[in-house]
């Protein structure tokens, strides 16, 4: 395993690097980005994009990314974002275009708004698709950048096909079109020419739903019961009004339970998945680790939140870093053999598919 | 001359992840790189990342090629050196001095877009709206509110009839009346008027029956038409839209709640604005007609009677006391 302490000792006389091949242990991800230098960024890219309306948001994007990706650690490495602002404007002047004219057709007459939503229906998989392709192609760590490749067919069944099925299941399905969303994309992604692999079954994920469901609803039991003898006393008294201001104080504080709790269950949820994807997919022969802990992520989330209203949003980078830097801080590789290894892929096939992706369904204006 | 400048980094060839220890330094405005790799390359063909405090610089070739840099502080020498400057936009995101003023520069645009900006925007964008979208706007607001909150009027026909054409020979105190037509309903929600973009004006019977006084009528009906020249309804909806996708895009990711707060609170302020411009409308209304503006005043008294210690729309609408204060002023 490579010692961070050995890399800086070695800075000084770079002839005598560490350089055992045999990396085994795990190798944890860092993240080394700070609240304080992000709030810097931040602001800047807010200030311009609010100057250009909104054009500035592609370099924000391209800024934000490189500062993330800079700051993510691993194995005495970083990872490199080298999508370009003009070819991020391009992807959104399109957007901006398509879900226009999508509202227009509305106004003209309703035929031709329902012909615009079959036509936006039919377009989504393929914008989601070549929005995997920019994002994973405009990723790199070591000097090789990543990929992701599919077909049409599988990406029209797994975007189009399965979610309408989920609806007309009422959403029974949706653990199982989950699942197959997920493995469709790593089962597609590929760091150089080695291929990312999903390995967690369906049963896994039918599994972290149940437990999210029993978990947000034992909460929802134990915050009526323990507020229960309270509101019989309420009713008792003859409603809010003829108990008095403790009454509702009361009340407030049992809404806001409720609303924590069930705000809460959003960053809960997204731990149980995070780990079990994470834990079932393999790079090659590696393996990784997740380790993120739901009660953790949800003190985060709400702490987050607090900050964020009380600072009139001032403190979203630093509630930004602050979840991110967790959330990286997880994760590890489990090396089968030494990351020396890797090749990239034969450059042509990989930039063409790439270079033609756009980053059509990013909305996110890095603010 | 200088002694030269020696930096120990990383270097990754963008063929395998393998990683090489070589050292950079620069020569005539060529890069030389020397240790497991050799190779030279022009430093204007190279891209240098922006400084971060804990991130390793990166050193990019054109073919894709990187060193990621050890020794930061011989690197910045090196770059010194070499005459590198960091663009505009990395100078302000990295001292505390720029950060600060594109903070004061930020609020001084939202607070200005806010009182300004937004609503000669929205005022800009009502009127370039195709009046069908108004009138389409209106009449499925009116069919919405007649389903489930108003019903048809109780009040006699003659006297619709007579307060709809009393109003029809006042003469507007602007130029360019809106078109409007008077609808009387029954109200399931008190005493109200209102206006709506299609130019429909919602007189309700309990509003006439509280004031009970003709000139008082007119007077509502004025402050309504000043609604509809204005067209404050359909500037607050544009606002309120532009507001809320403002805070969508930076509140959305935390809470949909929260996003949803600044929306509603921001409007009041507008609302409150629109209020008073319609009095004034109606005051003007009024005065050019020969009618005595206490009749408007006495509409206030009457519904602040009305709704008690509590009134319902007491942030939406200016005080009762300040906007008879404001007629007195105008008398």
């Amino acid at each position: 395993m490579v010692n961070p302490d050995d890399l800086l000792a070695a800075t000084d006389f770079p002839d005598k690097i560490d350089r055992r091949k045999d990396v085994s242990g795990p190798e944890a991800f860092e993240f080394t980005g700070s609240g304080s230098e992000y709030f810097r960024i931040w602001i800047v890219n807010l200030l311009l994009t609010i100057v250009t309306l909104g054009i500035y948001s592609a370099w924000a994007k391209v800024r934000k990314t490189r500062y993330f990706y800079d700051n993510t650690v691993l194995a005495g490495a970083s990872f490199d974002y080298h999508g370009t602002p003009m070819s991020i404007l391009r992807g959104r002047i399109v957007a901006v275009a398509f879900f226009g004219a999508y509202n227009v057709a509305f106004m003209i007459s309703d035929a031709a708004g329902f012909a615009a939503l079959l036509l936006l229906g039919a377009a989504i998989p393929w914008l989601i698709w070549k929005s995997l392709q920019f994002k994973l192609y405009n990723s790199s760590y070591r000097g090789i950048r990543f990929g992701f490749g599919g077909t049409a067919g599988k990406v029209y069944q797994t975007y189009l096909v399965l979610p309408l099925l989920t609806l007309l299941s009422a959403y029974l399905l949706a653990p199982f079109t989950h699942q197959r969303i997920k493995k469709f994309q790593h089962d597609h992604s590929r760091y150089g020419g080695t291929p990312f692999s999903f390995h967690a079954s369906v049963g896994s994920f039918y599994k972290a739903y149940l437990v999210a469901f029993l978990v947000a609803l034992g909460g929802l039991v134990a915050i009526g019961v323990a507020f229960g003898g309270t509101f019989v006393a309420i009713i008792k008294a003859g409603g809010p009004k003829d108990a008095g201001p403790a009454a509702v104080g009361t009340i407030a504080i049992f809404l806001l339970v409720v609303y924590a709790w069930l705000f809460s269950l959003l960053p809960l949820f997204l731990t149980l998945i995070q780990n079990l994807i994470w834990n079932h997919t393999r790079l090659g022969d590696h393996h990784f680790a997740s380790r993120m802990r739901a009660g953790k992520m949800a003190f985060i989330a709400l702490t987050n939140m607090i900050g964020i209203v009380f600072t009139l949003g001032l403190f979203i980078p630093f509630a930004q870093i602050r979840s991110m830097r967790y959330r990286i801080k997880s994760m590890a590789i489990l090396p089968s053999g030494s990351l020396d290894e890797f090749i990239a892929e034969a450059q042509e096939s990989a930039s063409s598919t790439g270079e033609a992706a756009a980053d059509l369904l990013d909305f996110d204006l890095s603010l | 001359m200088n002694a030269e400048l020696i930096v120990a980094a990383f270097y990754f060839d963008g063929k395998s992840s393998r990683r090489h220890s070589v050292t950079l330094t620069v020569r005539d405005q060529i890069a030389v790189i020397s240790g497991d790799i050799r190779r030279e390359c022009a430093i204007s063909d190279l891209r240098v990342s922006e400084r971060f405090r804990n991130a390793r610089r990166k050193v990019t070739f054109p073919d894709g090629a990187y060193l990621e840099i050890l020794d930061a502080v011989t690197f910045d020498a090196l770059l010194a050196r070499t005459g590198f400057q960091d663009s505009f936009v990395v100078w302000m995101q990295q001292s505390w001095r720029g950060a600060l003023a594109a903070f004061a520069m930020t609020t001084a645009l939202l607070v200005i877009g806010y009182l300004y900006g937004l609503p000669a925007a929205a005022n800009l964008a009502a009127k370039a709206l195709p009046a069908n979208v108004e009138r389409m706007i209106g009449r499925e607001t009116l069919a919405f509110l007649d389903k489930r909150m108003l019903s048809p009027s109780a009040l006699p026909p003659s006297r619709q009839q007579a307060l709809s054409s009393r109003f029809r020979t006042l003469v507007p105190p602007a130029e360019g009346m809106p078109p409007y037509e008077i609808v009387f309903r029954k109200s399931r929600i008190g005493p109200n008027a209102f206006a709506l973009p299609s130019g429909h004006i919602v007189l309700t019977d309990e509003l006439v029956h509280l004031v009970d006084n003709d000139d008082a009528i007119m007077a509502v009906l004025a402050h309504e038409l000043g609604h509809l020249h204005e067209r404050h309804l359909m500037r607050r909806l544009i606002q309120g839209s532009m507001i809320g996708a403002g805070a969508t895009l930076l509140f959305g990711d935390v809470s949909s709640v929260i996003a949803n707060i600044p929306t509603v609170m921001l409007d009041l302020k507008y609302s409150r604005d629109a209020e008073r411009e319609a009095d004034d409308y109606a005051i003007a209304m009024l005065k050019k007609n020969g009618i005595s503006v206490s009749a408007m005043i006495r509409v206030f008294e009457a519904l602040e009677k009305e709704s008690g210690d509590h009134p319902p729309y007491l942030s939406s609408h200016p005080p009762a006391s300040e906007r008879i204060a404001r007629i007195g002023g105008a008398t």
